[in-house]
């Protein structure tokens, strides 16, 4: 355990494609908490929002990624 | 002409900006925003050392081969000053440098963080300043007429 601790910030992970690509989520959830957190005056209505605007962001995301493989695919 | 409690007061925003940036969302807690301190506190630390975690701290945090995300990174205050004292630290020691493509996600993750903390050092300056903003907007009411 101890050890596992100690080279947690030392040794970084070996990541596939899919896996990169749902590290996508956290960051989003991150972002989302942080501008909702600044933005919203009531500290009740953080949770709500935050979850929205990460959805949102997700979906647009994956949304322009899968367009822009599409005339990707079209074109080569 | 300014008096003492106003020149005390106008020293809040600066020093919230700066306790943001020493610890993200210290500013805030130092203003009185405990709970949007913490969750501020937790989220970019939170992102910040996930990042360290994903690529290594070799391949995350270098201000020799990636300037400008070390700049985003240094954002982010102490955390991005001790995962650069732990890189020296490992570089003196020769611990080799983890995989190339989870460190790309790293410094993502880490770069982020630092980008999301000027957002809130922003925030913690306006929020620390209405104290002295509403007697000046009096002021200028009165000054400059209808």
């Amino acid at each position: 355990m101890a050890i596992t601790l100690s080279t947690i910030f030392i040794t970084g992970l070996e990541l596939t494609g899919p896996q990169r690509l749902m590290l996508m989520w956290p960051l989003c959830l991150a972002i989302a908490v942080v501008y909702k957190t600044v933005r919203c005056e009531k500290l009740t209505e953080i949770v709500s929002a935050s979850l929205i605007l990460w959805v949102t962001i997700i979906f647009v995301m994956y949304a322009i990624g899968i367009a822009l493989w599409a005339v990707f695919e079209l074109l080569v | 002409m300014a008096n003492s409690s106003e020149a005390t007061f106008s020293l809040r925003g600066p020093l919230a900006g700066f306790f943001s940036w020493v610890l993200p969302g210290l500013g805030h807690l130092f203003i009185g925003e405990r709970a949007r301190g913490i969750v501020l506190l937790v989220t970019i630390v939170g992102t910040f050392w996930s990042g360290v975690a994903i690529g290594g701290v070799r391949n995350t945090v270098d201000p020799k081969e990636r300037k400008l995300w070390f700049m985003a990174q240094m954002c982010a205050g102490s955390n991005a000053i001790g995962a650069v004292m732990l890189n020296q630290r490992l570089e003196k020691s020769s611990t080799p440098r983890g995989p190339y493509l989870s460190s790309e996600i790293a410094v993502h993750f880490t770069g982020v963080a630092g980008l999301l903390n000027i957002l809130v050092i922003l925030d913690a300056i306006g929020r620390a300043e209405p104290v002295t903003a509403a007697p000046r907007s009096r002021q200028r009411s009165t000054t400059n007429g209808p």
